[in-house]
């Protein structure tokens, strides 16, 4: 609770703390949503070229971190 | 380490990992720990959870941790700061359950069998569990017992500490319940 009133009233005054603790609050849920669009286009038959391709890495990368599901 | 850890201490870390399984996940979280840890009867952080968060209050806690959850696991800060920059997380975790079922951004794979390989300990799992040796130092105590787990989990910040402070469960709180001659017998709530 007192992190987070503590976070909204610096956010006014550029805190550099609100703006990295949002850079890591949005990588967290990319994260999470790579995984939940990866696991939706596998259930539909996506190639991992296919997925690769919209996500703009290479098929390896994205088989070495979703290949086991 | 953890030849300095207590019985009750390992009993945490044991329940942790028992968690972890029953949740069918790999990835042993601080939020492994704390439930672990409420599991626990008759040990110095029973008796303080006890006293600042009882029983009738547990459903609270755990409600608060499986929306964080829900939430791709951010706090309550993270979604302040995400708001500051225009991101709605809410808005988006509904638009992802619509379309991909509830609790699509948990991040946890409940269909059996997927993984059966060893629990591994999250990086954030194990700073807690180190920072619990340096609280138990800081303290003077010759050993880490599950008092020091609770402390650690209190200060790391996130999801799991936010919820505790929600519930009165602060590292001022805990501290004073388990320093003093009383830590042992405080009374049931």
């Amino acid at each position: 609770m007192t992190d987070a009133t503590d976070l909204a009233a610096r956010a006014g005054d550029r805190d550099p703390r609100v703006g990295l603790r949002a850079v890591s609050a949005l990588r967290r849920l990319l994260e999470q949503l790579e995984a939940v669009q990866v696991r939706s286009a596998r259930n539909q038959g996506w190639s991992w070229q296919e997925i690769a391709a919209e996500l703009g890495v290479s098929r390896q990368a994205v088989h070495k971190k979703y290949g086991r599901q | 380490m953890f030849e300095r850890f207590t019985q009750a201490a390992r009993a945490v870390v044991k329940g942790a990992v028992e968690h972890a399984e029953r949740d069918g996940t790999k990835t042993v979280t601080k939020e492994h720990l704390l439930l672990a840890l409420l599991d626990r009867q008759d040990t110095r952080a029973a008796a303080a959870l006890r006293t600042l968060c009882p029983p009738d209050r547990r459903p609270s806690l755990t409600a608060a941790l499986a929306t964080a959850r829900r939430r791709a696991g951010l706090s309550r800060a993270d979604t302040q700061a995400l708001a500051d920059l225009g991101i709605d997380v809410g808005a988006i975790v509904d638009r992802v359950e619509e379309a991909h079922g509830t609790g699509a951004l948990a991040g946890d794979r409940k269909d059996p069998g997927w993984w059966s390989g060893r629990q591994t300990f999250s990086r954030e799992a194990k700073t807690v569990l180190e920072k619990s040796l340096r609280v138990a130092l800081a303290r003077k105590d010759r050993e880490i017992g599950d008092e020091h787990i609770l402390l650690a989990l209190t200060m790391t910040g996130g999801v799991v500490a936010e919820a505790l402070a929600d519930h009165g469960v602060t590292y001022t709180a805990v501290d004073t319940l388990v320093t003093g001659p009383k830590a042992q017998v405080i009374p049931g709530g």
